[in-house]
């Protein structure tokens, strides 16, 4: 009750600030939270005759198809995994870039590299998928069209479910790394020169500087980007893996994540509690995450947890 | 000292170079291939495939799209507006957020940064949303549908919160507090100008999101001249995905199925005028607008 | 370890207000339901209170506008054409009109929230490949078994009663189906003139085309003998079973009955038959008849490589599309030529498509489904509205030339092609228009109408409530295990095979397979098919 009277009081206390926020609450109230009535479609039977809460409760009956495939564990493995290394690479490479070209003199240079490395975020995914497939199919492809050319026999890509599990991670990279590389090059940018100066004089060389200045004045918004990750790790990245991999069955085994199972299942199912059951699974997953590592980021260091 | 600083800096700048420069061939290459299979006959690239120079040079790709210049040009002109307003519109009120949820003397802060957070975690998913949209907030087919559900993002709220955290000290809010200027009034005159690569980047994720989004027009517009251009472009290559699926079904359409070599023009098309964006943002990407300046 | 709690503090008050939030959403929802339940029935009792309507008469007097959808995109035209319609269908029935189209776009999924949240539409297209049978079921659609002797009296003289009847779901009519008989069956497509360069055999059954096959192979290195779809499971494994195995339908979860004989249910899957097609596709697949990368490929050029001439033939197509690639074909490369063999020919029957395949019903949320079936009657059956709604404005659009139907200026930039509003429901086949080109379909629709039988599968509507999580977990894994056997992609097909059933099995496929089958066999006995 204290904590509720002290809510309260901190508003009144802060009406400017408040009134200032305001739009931002109402909008996501109306947009996001109004919605949410909708996860109650996970535990129903839906039909036309019946609006959401007087048809049927048939409990968890919604999420039986997750497991009736068994195929549940090596979803979830799969979806975790990709994550986990978009997550590391992605960052660890961005920063990298980030770092890299805020040295590299040539205002030139400099902007068209940046508008390069970011080029391959507009390409779609359907037209990626078009290159992909004329790059490895077996028959025409470049990579088969120069290796037959040298003499040797053609490789089979679409039939080698472990070399997917790295094109998919490099075409991951190729998209987006010129994105958030942006984020950390903005933040490298928001770092006063003052600092640079002072270890210059105390005799810190370029990567002394790079380790022990820059590096920790991106760690605020590495863990941004990475709480951000961790809430979605279930999801995610659908279009790149179907676009990519489509319906060739034989790379399931390293490529399927649970999104694009939940897809390919209900496609022809036109069945709204299953496909909530599904986000609703992905969400739960993600809250817990979410909750511990932003417990532990707060305790280690309290300005940079996201609440 | 001054020589070890400049060795170390002439490696370091020589890896910058040589590493930015692979990434850049890496980036560039699949698109090399994306531009002249744009300007390729759908005929050879089905044939002998894709190549980084035109087998033989045609723009029948564009011609294609083209054809009705008027349709497209209104779809540009549909993303356009969309874009700006809501990229304007967007940015005032995530600036005023992030502002607010930094204030380390805003205790609730915490609090709403959940509150936003949490509805990346949770959604209750289409139905309902697409009922609120058309039911109660009577959308359909309005500019609103296309505006609206992108003017904020928990992500680039939060972005936002962190860049002017970063860039704006605790002293200089406090310090402003006791001359007497008023919340608003710091917002305003200090933490606007000193977070300007924070809001050139925040608002070019932004409009990328509104230049990007094709959703909202296959969900909400039936008025063909309201769609946005990546939808007006992807229904077209989405006709060709139907016939493929449902043509043997015995489902007949008249007109063109749009081909390889215009696929790969339609996503030059989509590129062309937001790459233009990119340069301009890059202007508030620069050093020096540091505190004293502002304090001065 | 203060901080911690007070953090476990925050997230107890974002739970309540977050619950809170959605509870008051859950009341505004749940009331608005009941509302819309309780408004729905009310304009149906005011107006036979008001204006008691005859059962010839239909009351006009009160002005409404009708919400009309149409699957994929609107012709340029299409204001021009509502206007026109909508002076008449003011003049004629005191109504407005405005026809909505949902692109081709996730058309599904907006067909589907449609539907399913109670938009105010008042006429919508229908298929079996819209899943009819299914929301039919659910009630998504208004009966129409009351309705149409009192608005859509014309329709239900013009439409068969065969086919009304052929229509119904649990004994109800829930769509209006179109009258125009056609064919979509399939049938082999080559290049005549390689065959003849070559001098093969015609293509008239699995062994004939194997040869055909076998002789581009030997002969022509750059062109691949067969073009083959994505989606293996039609394009190969469905072909087979329609042209070799004479399967009732495409039936789902490897089911299996003939079209003699379709009390016989049996499980394809796993079957000897099975194994055998299995093998016989591996052998193509190395024989190098079609592309390993057959599950990568983009549908839509399987058309495109008959016209570039990457490819020499088609397991199975249409007569439509045929003649489209044909035309197409012709435009690019004159001196080339293409033949077509209809399956029907080889099995001796061909059926026509089902009544269910296009049709028009009424929404469960319409507001007003007497004037909506009296304006779709006119559609069909005022030569005036149909012409315009099917071929737009003579002498503007199109012209009739000997007979035939002409497009005015480049079809591609046509402000309305033929049939640009999708209208194959209300098609009328006395007022139907064909181009010259369309002459070669007609003539195979006009053989197969000697050996025409009625399609005793589609009518069909199965209830998957019960084994809903084991249909959705068996899609995968069809597309996991089976897909890449179709595709002669497993070396070992009698081990990959076993592996499927395996995983199928393990998904439910027997519950699913029992359970079809019990439905099956009862609606076969309630239509008295033997």
């Amino acid at each position: 009750m204290r904590l509720i009277s002290g809510f309260f009081q901190d508003l009144a206390k802060n009406k400017v600030l408040v009134l200032m926020l305001l739009p931002t609450i109402v909008f996501f109230l109306i947009n996001n939270y109004s919605p949410m009535v909708g996860v109650y479609y996970a535990f129903i039977q839906f039909d036309f005759n019946s609006g959401l809460f007087d048809a049927p409760f048939v409990g968890f009956q919604n999420f039986e198809f997750l497991w009736k495939s068994g195929k549940l564990l090596e979803l979830t493995a799969n979806t975790l995994g990709y994550n986990v290394v978009f997550i590391f690479l992605g960052n660890g490479l961005s920063i990298l870039v980030a770092i890299l070209l805020s040295e590299v003199g040539g205002k030139w240079f400099k902007k068209i590299s940046q508008s390069v490395l970011f080029l391959p975020y507009f390409v779609s995914f359907v037209v990626l998928s078009v290159i992909v497939f004329n790059l490895f199919n077996y028959e025409r492809g470049v990579l088969n069209t120069v290796v037959k050319s040298l003499g040797m026999e053609p490789i089979d890509i679409y039939g080698q479910p472990n070399l997917w599990i790295a094109i998919i991670i490099i075409f991951y990279l190729w998209k987006n790394v010129g994105y958030s590389m942006v984020i950390y090059f903005a933040a490298i940018t928001g770092i006063s020169d003052d600092y640079y100066e002072a270890a210059k004089i105390d005799g810190a060389n370029m990567f002394q500087r790079a380790r022990h200045i820059t590096l920790p004045m991106l760690k605020s918004t590495f863990v941004i980007l990475l709480l951000f990750a961790l809430g979605s790790i279930m999801k995610g990245q659908f279009d790149l893996f179907y676009q990519l991999v489509g319906n060739n069955g034989l790379l399931f085994s390293t490529t399927d994540i649970l999104d694009t199972y939940v897809y390919r299942s209900l496609r022809v199912t036109f069945d709204f509690g299953m496909a909530t059951a599904a986000g609703v699974y992905q969400s739960i997953f993600g809250f817990i995450l979410i909750i511990t590592v932003n417990g532990i980021i707060r305790r280690l260091n309290r300005d940079y947890s996201l609440f | 000292m001054k020589v070890r600083d400049d060795s170390s800096a002439k490696w370091f700048k020589l890896l910058a170079y040589v590493v930015v420069i692979l990434g850049c061939i890496f980036c560039v290459l699949p698109f090399l291939l994306i531009l002249s299979g744009s300007f390729s006959s759908n005929e050879s690239l089905i044939t002998s495939g894709y190549h980084f120079l035109p087998r033989d040079f045609t723009l029948d790709g564009y011609k294609i799209i083209f054809e009705l210049p008027q349709e497209i040009l209104r779809a540009y002109g549909v993303t356009i507006f969309t874009t700006v307003v809501g990229t304007t519109t967007g940015l005032f009120l995530m600036t005023m957020a992030g502002y607010v949820l930094q204030r380390k003397d805003f205790k609730s802060r915490n609090f709403f940064s959940f509150f936003i957070y949490f509805t990346t975690l949770f959604g209750g998913g289409l139905v309902p949303w697409y009922l609120l949209m058309t039911k109660y907030l009577k959308f359909g087919d309005s500019y609103y549908a296309l505006i609206f559900p992108g003017l904020m993002t928990p992500f680039l709220i939060i972005l936002m919160r962190s860049f002017i955290k970063s860039t704006i000290p605790d002293e200089i809010v406090e310090s402003s507090k006791i001359d007497g200027a008023g919340d608003f009034k710091i917002y305003y005159r200090i933490v606007l100008p000193l977070s300007l690569p924070g809001i050139a980047t925040v608002g070019l994720f932004l409009a990328l999101n509104y230049w990007n989004d094709w959703f909202s027009s296959a969900l909400f517009i039936n008025d063909s001249s309201k769609f946005q251009l990546q939808f007006y472009l992807y229904n077209i290559m989405n006709t060709a995905s139907f016939l493929a699926t449902f043509g043997g079904g015995g489902v007949s359409l008249s007109g063109g199925v749009p081909t390889e070599s215009m696929k790969m023009a339609m996503s030059i098309v989509v590129i062309g005028p937001i790459l233009f964006l990119y340069p301009f943002i890059q202007r508030y990407f620069v050093k020096g607008l540091t505190i004293g300046a502002v304090k001065g | 370890m203060q901080m911690y709690k007070k953090t476990s503090k925050w997230l107890g008050l974002a739970i309540i207000l977050s619950m809170l939030i959605v509870a008051l959403a859950a009341c505004s929802g749940n009331k608005n339901n009941n509302e819309t339940a309780a408004t729905n029935p009310a304009p149906a009792s005011t107006e036979s209170a008001t204006a008691p309507a005859t059962p010839e008469g239909l009351d006009i007097s009160k002005h409404v506008n009708l919400e009309f959808w149409m699957l994929g995109d609107a012709p340029r035209d299409l204001k021009k054409v509502q206007d026109e319609i909508n002076k008449m269908a003011e003049e004629d029935l005191n109504v407005t009109v405005k026809f909505n189209f949902t692109t081709w776009t996730d058309w599904d999924q907006k067909y589907k929230l449609m539907l399913s949240t109670g938009q105010p539409v008042d006429l919508i297209f229908t298929a079996d490949w819209t899943q009819y049978q299914s929301y039919a079921k659910m009630g998504a659609f208004l009966p129409l078994d009351d309705l149409l002797p009192k608005a859509g009296l014309k329709l239900q003289e013009l439409v068969p009663q065969n086919m009304w009847d052929a229509v119904r779901i649990n004994g109800k009519i829930y769509t209006v189906p179109a009258t125009y008989k056609e064919y979509v069956t399939n049938g082999f497509v080559w290049r005549e003139d390689l065959r003849k360069k070559y001098n093969l055999p015609k293509p008239v059954d699995v062994p004939s085309f194997e040869a055909y096959l076998e002789g581009i192979k030997k002969n022509e290195a750059n062109i691949q003998p067969v073009a083959i779809g994505a989606g293996v499971q039609d394009s190969l494994q469905n072909m087979l079973l329609e042209i070799a195995r004479n399967e009732v339908g495409q039936v789902p979860y490897g089911m299996f009955a003939t079209y003699d004989d379709p009390t016989n249910m049996t499980s394809y899957w796993g079957s000897p038959e099975q194994l055998e097609d299995l093998k016989l596709f591996k052998k193509w697949m190395d024989k190098g008849y079609f592309s390993k990368n057959v599950l990568n490929e983009q549908n839509i050029i399987q058309m495109d490589k008959i016209i570039n001439g990457t490819a020499a033939s088609m397991f199975g197509d249409n007569p439509n599309r045929f003649n489209e690639i044909l035309t197409k074909m012709k435009a690019a490369h004159p001196d080339w030529e293409l033949e077509y063999y209809p399956f029907p020919l080889t099995k001796g029957y061909a059926t026509p498509v089902h009544p269910i395949h296009n049709g028009f019903a009424i929404p469960k949320a319409s507001k007003n489904p007497e004037r909506a079936l009296a304006f779709y009657e006119k559609m069909v059956t005022d030569k005036r509205y149909n012409l315009l709604t099917q071929y737009g404005f003579e002498g503007v659009n199109y012209k009739v030339e000997n007979g035939y139907y002409e497009t005015i200026g480049e079809e591609s930039a046509s402000g309305f092609p033929r049939e640009g509003m999708h209208g194959w429901a209300w098609r009328n086949p006395e007022y139907m228009l064909f181009p010259a080109s369309y002459d070669g379909v007609n003539a195979i629709f006009k053989e197969l109408d000697k050996i025409e039988k009625p399609d005793i599968y589609t009518g069909f509507a199965e209830n998957y409530t019960e084994y809903q999580a084991e249909r959705a977990a068996l899609e995968q894994v069809a597309k996991q295990y089976l897909w890449p056997l179709i595709a002669g992609r497993i070396d070992d097909v009698e081990d990959g095979l076993k592996t499927f059933m395996s995983k199928a099995n393990q998904a439910g496929l027997e519950k699913v397979q029992e359970e079809y089958k019990k439905q099956w066999l009862a609606y076969l006995q309630e239509q008295g098919i033997k």
